[in-house]
């Protein structure tokens, strides 16, 4: 069987249990049926968090040798946090690949494996969102904000949140 | 102990010559005895050890799986477990023989259960088909799926337990302890599952593995860190010694470096020093430091302004605020006496100038020690590309002085003492930056300037062109041997009163 079977399979199966039985705050799926290779997520701001109310799409690509290698995930709104790229790329440990330690402190159990899944990325994804990680900021900006000026950070956080909304 | 030196800087100079063949390192089997410096009658002269020097054994690859074995086949003969289970036992047990021995004399049982190795059959494991079963990495299903799983029931398909495998063997360089791949499961994969299902081109990276955990797990035993080496250094200096002792260790490829920190040789600076000093100098806390002590910021818009010659009478460029340099307050208040500022005596002012007075002493004094500590770092590179051109200069003095290959080798000892010596002095300045000032310093001071001044002297010796070469030899044996005695009088003294806790250093400088 070649790899992008196997990852069809294995998505297929992933879309199915999470359509089944979702996370609490998160919905997925892949945007077009015919292409499992590429899917849209929806966040929702954690609860007690500036992020609360929002909602924030974002987009997963899956590599043909899935679940060998993980996907990558991109926020596709405006998103103001230390671990997300001003791109919208989200930086955060599970989604390095076990062999590959750009910031040379994440424990290769933090990383990815082929047993994780969609539904633990974005689950990481959501508490990171409540708990970022200044220790490696892929927003520079963001993360000296939230170290020295948090409530600036918050605010801006907040109007996000509004300006997702359409308020 | 000046004395003493010029007993000792004339008949040294043969045993400092073997001493630098055995540093040399060429590939002759002195592996067991790093001391040993390839002639028998030199061991009556050789020198006592030295303050300054540890006990050490280089062991070679080979040796290191001897050791492994001796050490399985002993205890397993004690717990009466056939070898293979033995070694998986100990690996488990990170090598600590009297440990592992006690457990499982106290509680057999949960000793082999936790290493994976219990006995009872339906739990071990191999290769199954099972009814029922989806793999949960590939979601492959069927009758004819060849699965696995350990004891802890985490099963999953053959070839997605191999490919797990093979990328923690080849890229992560996992051996003895990969878990099981089943989330959160801390099993440890055991040698038996691993033999089943490790591919054969795996099989050598795997052993090569499990000898490096080996010497991962033995506290008395470090890689050297020279690439390529394959060898391991024994040396018992324990982690809580190091700010008392400096243990340089040779490794028989020629590498010298400190057992405590796998860095190149440090002496006479202990580990934490060093690492102080490399993040010190790392930081660009020195920039801002340089800042302060250059500069001063305009008292209204606090832009900072550096000086650039001319008048007291300051007008800065952003907001046009007129001030006198000296005593940083307004301009218009100087009145009649312009262009002289005869306010420094008051208060206002005055505070900023002992905080900027105070910063630039201190960086002034850490700008003398990493001045000189580079200097050397500079001039040891320097002298290395000399040495590389020292072979050919020996060649040419041969043809042109019409003397034999053993009577040039004296340029090749002069070079690798300027190295070593060089490696020190740079160290001795890094280490003085920390050193509270008392007696000892002084003579540290001392110490640090006979060496320097002997190191430039042949330093520059070494650069005379091959004919003059040919003349000097007499006197640069001298000074190399010389040199060498330098430095080791400076690490003996040094080591001794580290050892003693004669030596304060400043705390947090």
């Amino acid at each position: 069987m070649s790899s992008s079977a196997v990852a069809s399979k294995r998505l297929f199966h992933e879309y199915r249990t999470l359509t089944n039985d979702p996370p609490e705050g998160i919905t997925a799926g892949p945007v077009n049926e015919d292409d499992l290779f590429l899917w849209e997520a929806l966040i929702q701001g954690p609860e007690g968090t500036p992020f609360e109310g929002g909602l924030f799409p974002a987009e997963l690509k899956f590599p043909k040798d899935y679940p060998l290698a993980p996907p990558k995930m991109k926020f596709t709104c405006d998103i103001w946090h230390p671990n997300v790229y001003p791109s919208g790329d989200v930086c955060i440990s599970i989604l390095h690949p076990p062999g590959d330690d750009p910031n040379h402190y994440e424990h290769a159990s933090e990383r990815w494996s082929p047993i994780q899944s969609v539904e633990k990325i974005l689950i990481s994804v959501m508490s990171m969102l409540a708990e970022p990680n200044d220790e490696s900021p892929a927003n520079v900006d963001a993360a000296r904000m939230w170290r020295e000026r948090r409530s600036e950070y918050e605010k801006i956080v907040r109007e996000n949140v509004r300006k997702g909304l359409g308020l | 102990m000046d004395s003493d030196d010029e007993i000792n800087s004339v008949q040294s100079s043969e045993d400092d010559f073997m001493d630098d063949e055995d540093s040399l390192g060429e590939d002759f089997d002195a592996v067991e005895e790093p001391d040993d410096f390839g002639f028998s009658q030199d061991k009556d002269i050789k020198p006592r050890k030295q303050a300054y020097e540890v006990d050490f054994k280089v062991w070679g690859p080979g040796q290191i799986q001897d050791q492994q074995d001796k050490q399985v086949e002993e205890v397993s003969a004690v717990i009466g477990q056939p070898t293979e289970s033995t070694a998986i036992l100990l690996r488990h047990a990170r090598w600590n023989k009297e440990r592992l021995i006690e457990s499982y004399m106290d509680k057999r049982d949960e000793v082999l259960e936790s290493s994976g190795l219990s006995e009872d059959k339906e739990g071990s494991a191999s290769i199954t088909k099972a009814d029922d079963f989806m793999c949960d990495i590939c979601c492959e299903d069927g009758k004819d799926l060849d699965t696995f799983a350990m004891k802890c029931g985490h099963r999953f398909c053959v070839n997605c337990y191999r490919t797990y495998l093979a990328s923690k063997i080849r890229d992560e360089g996992e051996a003895a302890r990969i878990k099981c791949p089943g989330e959160g499961c801390e099993r440890i994969v055991d040698s038996k599952s691993l033999k089943l299902l490790v591919t054969e081109d795996l099989k050598d990276r795997y052993h090569e593995l499990l000898t490096r955990t080996y010497v991962d797990d033995m506290n008395n035993l470090k890689w050297c860190p020279a690439p390529d080496c394959t060898y391991a250094v024994e040396c018992g200096v324990k982690q809580k010694d190091l700010t008392k002792i400096v243990p340089t260790v040779t490794c028989s490829c020629g590498h010298h470096f400190c057992f405590g920190c796998s860095l190149n040789d440090h002496q006479p600076a202990p580990c934490m020093l060093v690492k102080k000093w490399m993040k010190k100098c790392e930081d660009d806390s020195e920039t801002a430091n340089w800042i302060s002590a250059n500069t001063k910021e305009c008292p209204k818009c606090h832009s900072t302004i550096e000086k650039n010659g001319g008048c007291n009478h300051m007008t800065c460029r952003k907001c046009r605020h007129e001030f006198c340099w000296m005593c940083m307050g307004v301009w218009s208040e100087h009145g009649t006496s312009w262009y002289n500022c005869n306010r420094y005596e008051e208060k206002s002012g005055s505070d900023a100038r002992d905080a900027q007075a105070k910063s630039r002493q201190s960086l002034e004094r850490y700008l003398h020690y990493y001045n000189r500590y580079a200097n050397h770092e500079q001039s040891a590179k320097l002298d290395k590309d000399i040495y590389l051109k020292t072979e050919k200069k020996m060649t040419q003095l041969q043809s042109s002085s019409n003397m034999s290959w053993i009577e040039v080798q004296f340029l090749q000892e002069a070079s690798q003492a300027l190295q070593q010596c060089r490696q020190t002095l740079k160290w001795t300045y890094a280490f003085a930056y920390y050193l509270a000032r008392n007696n000892l310093t002084e003579i540290f001071e001392d110490n640090q300037k006979d060496l320097e001044m002997a190191v430039e002297n042949l330093s520059e010796m070494f650069e005379k062109s091959t004919d003059q070469l040919a003349g000097l030899k007499v006197e640069m044996l001298d000074k190399t041997s010389y040199c060498k005695r330098r430095r080791i009088i400076l690490l003996n003294d040094t080591a001794e009163n580290l050892k003693s806790g004669m030596i304060l250093i400043i705390p947090n400088s």
